[in-house]
């Protein structure tokens, strides 16, 4: 599997997840060590390579598997959902980014709520701005 | 009720009454009255063992009867809006005593709250997987879900679908027989913003062996085919080959998009190609071009026409339903967006906090349960009722229809397959009498 070029800025590497049902999942990843010390988690939807659950319907699980991958601490983590440009006819479509942001029971994320966010403010929050 | 049967080992077997139903769902105002024979309950039982008989009901033509002269239970679900129907009839039959399993996309699309009122629930394709669940249930180990998901069965284990769980005299409108539903393939490559094909099928495109498909639809005795893949337009090579071997049998058949290639579309023509389903999604010269291309080989056109997305205001929706007139669409179905469990549109909408209604009887898609982004969701109710009867104002639904027919029987007569309608059934409407024929 070739990683889209068109996706590179925003993902490093894939990471698999299991979806719905324990599917196996994949999406792309970044993370970002920034000056402040936090860690920030882009998680990309990359469609059709993804054999599995879209990111947005397990966004709680997989971010809790990041978290725990990242060995970071709830407090020090910040996550950014992404989905990029499909080229489709359906302007709505294109790419978006947002911050999901979660409740912490102490094992794992919930209840996420997510705020869309422009391309300059994620590579601003990139830099640790 | 049970009888004994010996297979062909020579081990004895209880002979199993399962009790297979598809739950009834309301009309969506405005569509056909028309009620198909459905697929996913003649797909499953080709693959339950041979010890098990079916007793079938489709509650949209007939009457359940709820009654403990049964062994198993299984609720075949494909539509959302079946989905609390599907639990209701599962509740009684529980309280009877009766284990009950619930299959089909439905029960995919809503599994947790499918659950709630399930002994099981099977999610996936059934092919090869049903001996292990019956036997299971004989053994009484039926487990709460199976799970094959991510596990597509080989295609080449997908045989003839059994049609013959179904009352066939049901599925005829004033003597006419109604297509009958057929697939070629499975799964999509696509991420359409309102399809869930992703979840239910994979998001490889899984074609059946040509010999496997020509096999299955030699068998049908029904001339008229909805061949109900989720496009033919997927993989050019397997869909040139699977129109040439169709060309011998003679059918007739509606499908979703057909590949714009002219060589395709000349073969679909000659394999029996009668009407499209068509997306039809803006005003512009692709469209235009597109629906011309399929009247030039003599295949007509419905479009599929979805309200409501983020990119439409209310201009748009007018212009939209003028251009639908300008070209010449055959037939005109509109529906509002519903953001189905599993879709893109779904998640977006969950995102952005705009789903106001969960009642999954509304998901009809022809009410509005979200936050449309340019008008209110009753703005958006009057234009999908003016899109209606915009669309049809000058020849009513019935004459377009009419004219779809016609247009059939005469390829039909001119190769011979026609065969008149039944009178002993022009009475009948899916079963009922009909008082005011028309």
């Amino acid at each position: 599997m070739e990683i889209n070029p068109a996706f590179d800025k925003y993902m490093d590497h894939y990471f698999d997840y299991l979806g719905f049902w324990d599917s196996p999942s994949k999406c792309g990843l970044k993370l970002v060590k920034r000056n402040d010390g936090k860690t920030l988690a882009i998680a990309t939807e990359i469609y059709r390579q993804n054999p599995g659950t879209p990111i947005t319907e397990v966004i709680a699980p997989l971010a809790t598997q990041i978290l725990k991958t990242s060995k970071e601490t709830p407090g020090n983590f910040i996550f950014i959902e992404h989905t990029p440009n499909l080229g489709s006819k359906l302007s709505f479509y294109g790419e978006t980014f947002d911050r999901v942001e979660f409740e912490w029971d102490g094992e794992s994320f919930s209840n996420p709520v997510w705020t869309r966010l422009t391309n300059e403010q994620v590579d601003g929050m990139m830099e640790g701005l | 009720m049970k009888q004994r049967m010996h297979d062909i080992e020579g081990l004895i077997l209880e002979k199993m009454k399962f009790k297979l139903i598809y739950p009834r769902w309301e009309k969506l105002e405005g569509q056909t009255i028309f009620n198909l024979p459905p697929h996913g309950p003649v797909v499953m039982a080709a693959a339950v063992p041979d010890h098990v008989e079916i007793d079938f009901t489709d509650e949209n033509v007939e009457d359940l009867i709820i009654d403990d002269n049964v062994d198993f239970v299984g609720i075949s679900m494909m539509l959302t809006t079946q989905v609390k129907r599907g639990w209701e009839i599962a509740d009684q039959y529980r309280k009877l005593g009766k284990k009950v399993i619930f299959g089909g996309i439905s029960t995919m699309l809503h599994a947790e709250e499918t659950m709630m009122h399930a002994d099981s629930i099977f999610l996936g394709e059934v092919e090869g997987r049903l001996d292990d669940v019956f036997a299971d249930f004989g053994k009484n180990e039926l487990k709460k879900i199976y799970n094959f998901l991510s596990k597509p069965p080989d295609m080449s284990l997908i045989g003839p679908a059994n049609r013959n769980i179904l009352k066939k005299d049901l599925y005829y409108h004033k003597g006419f027989r109604m297509v009958d539903l057929f697939h070629a393939s499975r799964g999509c490559i696509y991420d359409c913003y309102p399809c869930a094909v992703r979840y239910l099928g994979g998001r490889g495109f899984r074609p059946r062996p040509i010999d496997k498909v020509v096999e299955e639809l030699s068998q049908l005795d029904n001339n008229r085919l909805f061949i109900v893949d989720n496009s033919l337009a997927l993989d050019t090579n397997w869909e040139k080959e699977l129109f040439k071997a169709m060309i011998p049998l003679k059918k007739k058949w509606v499908s979703h998009t057909i590949e714009d290639k002219d060589e395709v579309l000349d073969l679909a023509a000659q394999a029996g190609a009668w009407y499209v389903y068509q997306a039809v999604f803006d005003t512009s010269d692709y469209i235009r071009n597109r629906i011309k291309q399929y009247h030039d080989y003599g295949i007509a056109v419905e479009g599929t026409i979805l309200l409501g997305l983020d990119n439409q205001t209310e201009d748009d929706i007018k212009r939209l339903v003028d251009f639908l007139l300008e070209i010449n669409l055959d037939l005109a179905e509109f529906t509002v967006l519903a953001p189905f469990p599993h879709t893109k549109a779904y998640s977006d909408l969950l995102k952005q906090n705009r789903i106001f209604d969960k009642d999954w009887n509304h998901y009809n898609a022809g009410k509005v349960v979200y936050q449309p982004k340019h008008m209110s969701p009753e703005r958006l109710t009057e234009l999908y009722h003016y899109a209606w009867d915009t669309f049809y104002k000058d020849e009513p639904q019935t004459m377009k229809m009419f004219n779809l027919i016609n247009k059939v029987m005469s390829k039909e007569l001119s190769d011979g397959t026609y065969r008149p309608r039944r009178r002993d059934l022009a009475n009948l409407s899916f079963g009922k009498q009909i008082t005011d024929i028309v």
